[in-house]
């Protein structure tokens, strides 16, 4: 994104939006997905902060500017969505896949750290 | 919007959010009334129809043009596994749009990009207004 549309961007801001989301388990892990229709790859954002997913994504109207309107249903937005994470989940494993509209975020569960003995010393 | 596994988690501003998403209603009015929602636009040369549908391919859409209307119609399918929150919506659907203009038909368009449809129906030649200038004699 160059700085211009960056500064309109700023300069109007676009509805926040939460999308959609399921979240789900299987056997490998957490599943989170996101209905983010219209949102590029380019613009958008997944942090992760301590114990919150933060998704961010602005979804642009593939319309141009001659087009005047007969019917509105849906418009720009930026989708918001925070995803608190559990400790079972291994952050550096996270990976996300963005199709169709759809993110996909996987939250692999943390391997079970093997039970351990701990020594007792005597003084 | 929370994957809730013990209490233990202190969650900052999680309060305010709710007021936050409580006072703001998060959709126009017109907006939940049927899925998908539309957006219907022209400019000189076609007419757009324009609609969100996420996780479908364009193959798994069925787009009709009859005299009258444009259906959209497919099936949004489901993930498997265990469910903790189901927001998406899941099933068949199917809106028709109602045509009383005249489109170019063989010169429809369609495109799924990012999960938007954008269905291109063109004017037809003799339905775009034309100067008709007039000959003094």
């Amino acid at each position: 994104m160059t700085e211009a549309t960056e500064i309109k961007n700023e300069a109007k801001p676009l509805p926040r939006v939460s999308p959609a989301t399921d979240i789900l388990e299987r056997e490998d892990g957490f599943y989170v997905y996101m209905d983010i229709p219209g949102v590029r790859r380019e613009d958008l954002k997944i942090d992760i902060n301590e114990n919150e997913l933060l998704v961010t994504g602005r979804a642009n109207q593939g319309a141009s500017d001659k087009e005047t309107f007969l019917e509105v249903q849906f418009g720009p937005g930026e989708y918001v969505r925070a995803v608190a994470l559990s400790d079972l989940v291994d952050r550096e494993g996270i990976k996300a896949n963005l199709k169709d509209g759809v993110l996909m975020i996987h939250l692999p569960r943390m391997e079970k750290a093997a039970p351990r003995r701990i020594p007792i010393q005597t003084a | 919007m929370v994957l809730d596994f013990n209490t233990l988690y202190t969650f900052p501003g999680r309060f305010e959010r709710l007021f936050e998403d409580f006072f703001k209603p998060q959709f126009a009015e017109g907006r939940r009334m049927a899925y998908p929602p539309l957006n219907v636009s022209e400019d000189e040369v076609a007419y757009y129809v324009r609609s969100e549908l996420p996780g479908l391919p364009l193959d798994a859409l069925e787009l009709t043009l009859t005299d009258k209307s444009l259906v959209i119609k497919g099936e949004r399918p489901t993930e498997q596994g265990k469910y903790y929150r189901q927001e998406r919506p899941a099933g068949f659907f199917q809106r028709v749009v109602a045509l009383n203009v005249p489109v170019d038909r063989d010169a429809v368009k369609a495109s799924l990009v990012d999960g938007v449809l954008t269905v291109t129906l063109p004017k037809c030649a003799e339905c775009i207004p034309r100067k008709i200038s007039i000959d003094v004699g």
